[in-house]
């Protein structure tokens, strides 16, 4: 079996003093890709929230170890530059700053990081090129500003194509398939399989079973008032389709 | 293509009167470090006359900054907008003080303004009074005004894909000033401006 890249253990949760993850396990290996699904409510945003980093959220017990390190110690921007990204449930709107200049912050950021020269203007333009490409965006795309009149399909793509740019080992996709019309939803999908290597992980949250008929996950987790009630391989996702979520508990 | 005063460098006039179809242009900055009290009177005195005045003010430290705009349609089928934005931190006090007068035969007057601020410290004073005095009945006004803070779930996308806490802050700020900085169009002098937020 492959090596352990994500281990939580044990973690509790709040927000505004409201308790909502009541000790979730989990373990993710390199190759694997995981759904967590489960009613709203449920959990889930916060699972997404606090993996990350949002500083609104606090953990108040467990563990969660990336790669070998203690990430709840770890600012956001760390936990970017050790390999870890999140696809926004809301992607956020930045007036005035372009695309092209939002990623060039980004993957310099992180190169800085790592003792590396700023990546090169005509590499940094092919990249874009190519991940763009990806996610069938048109030229223009590059100039526009982030997410600002973006439909919630473009919006959508625009995380999948950040997402390409900065490589992660561990994607998060919060609720990415919600909205989406099927065109969007195909490209969303191929997004992630592309990245499915064997040093690689996905962790697809949500409470559809539309994006898992694309991207078929390896371990299927019911996440279910702050805790993982069950645990399952793909089997679960028909199960969750046919009778719901409420029959299903440990 | 818009006039552009260095408020503390270049002399900002007192009073301007736009005639019959005259449209003026004006972008108003003051950059870090500097303190001033400003006083701009416009009338609109001719019909179809349009002004569009933009305002920029950074103020991180201890500037003292004033600036009164009174934009008065004297006559009707005039426009005028207004669009000011100040980035106030450390321990500096800032006060904008914009009155819209519209005058009884100043029919089909539009006119709006805006003021909207960022506010980086809690020892910082940002005071915003737009006034409108209003005497004609066919007119389209509109004001708005707001202090605010850096928002943090705008901050925490950015931090989530990589990008420190400071150039994020950053980030927001050109964000910030994108409205007004694009009304500049000397190159070198916008991109002062988006230097000097380095300072903010």
């Amino acid at each position: 079996m492959s090596e352990v890249l994500l281990e939580i253990k044990g973690l509790h949760a709040e927000v505004e003093g409201k308790e909502i993850l009541k000790g979730v396990d989990l373990a993710i290996r390199r190759g694997e890709v995981h759904a967590v699904m489960g009613p709203n409510g449920a959990g889930k945003s916060t699972l997404s929230a606090v993996l990350t980093g949002r500083p609104d959220y606090t953990v108040t017990a467990g563990s969660v170890t990336f790669a070998g390190r203690d990430l709840l110690t770890m600012s956001p921007e760390e936990r970017s530059w050790a390999g870890l990204f999140l696809s926004f449930q809301y992607p956020i709107e930045i007036p005035g700053v372009s695309i092209t200049n939002f990623m060039k912050a980004a993957i310099n950021a992180r190169r800085k990081a790592a003792g590396q020269e700023e990546m090169k203007p005509a590499e940094f333009l092919k990249l874009m090129k190519e991940k763009m490409a990806f996610v069938q965006m048109k030229g223009e795309f590059a100039k526009r500003e982030v997410n600002v009149g973006f439909s919630g399909g473009e919006k959508k793509r625009n995380e999948i194509f950040q997402m390409a740019m900065l490589d992660p080992t561990l994607a998060i996709l919060d609720e990415t398939d919600s909205g989406l019309d099927v065109d969007a939803l195909k490209i969303v999908a191929q997004g992630v399989n592309d990245l499915r290597s064997p040093e690689k992980a996905a962790i697809i949250v949500t409470h559809y079973q539309k994006l898992l008929e694309y991207v078929v996950p390896d371990v299927v987790h019911v996440l279910k008032e702050g805790r993982i009630v069950r645990t399952g391989g793909r089997e679960l996702v028909d199960i969750i389709e046919k009778e719901g979520f409420e029959k299903i508990d440990g | 293509m818009a006039k552009v005063y260095l408020i503390g460098k270049d002399a900002v006039p007192g009073r301007i009167s736009l005639g019959k179809g005259e449209l003026l242009d004006m972008v108003l900055v003051a950059l870090p470090g500097v303190s001033a009290d400003i006083g701009l009177e416009v009338d609109l005195d001719g019909e179809n006359a349009e002004l569009n005045l933009y305002g920029l003010y950074l103020c991180p430290n201890e500037e003292r900054l004033n600036i009164n705009v009174k934009v008065a349609h004297n006559v009707g089928r005039c426009t005028s907008r207004q669009l000011f934005k100040g980035i106030v931190g450390g321990r500096s006090r800032t006060g904008f003080y914009g009155l819209i007068y519209v005058a009884k035969d100043a029919q089909q007057t539009k006119a709006y303004q805006e003021n909207h601020n960022l506010q980086l410290s809690e020892e910082a004073k940002v005071e915003t009074r737009p006034q409108l005095e209003i005497y004609a009945d066919d007119v389209e006004c509109s004001h708005g005004a707001t202090v605010g803070k850096l928002d943090e779930q705008e901050q925490f996308y950015m931090r989530s894909r990589g990008i420190p806490e400071d150039k994020a802050r950053e980030l927001q700020m050109i964000s910030f000033i994108s409205s007004v900085a694009a009304q500049v169009e000397d190159e070198t002098l916008r991109e002062k401006i988006y230097d000097s937020l380095s300072e903010c």
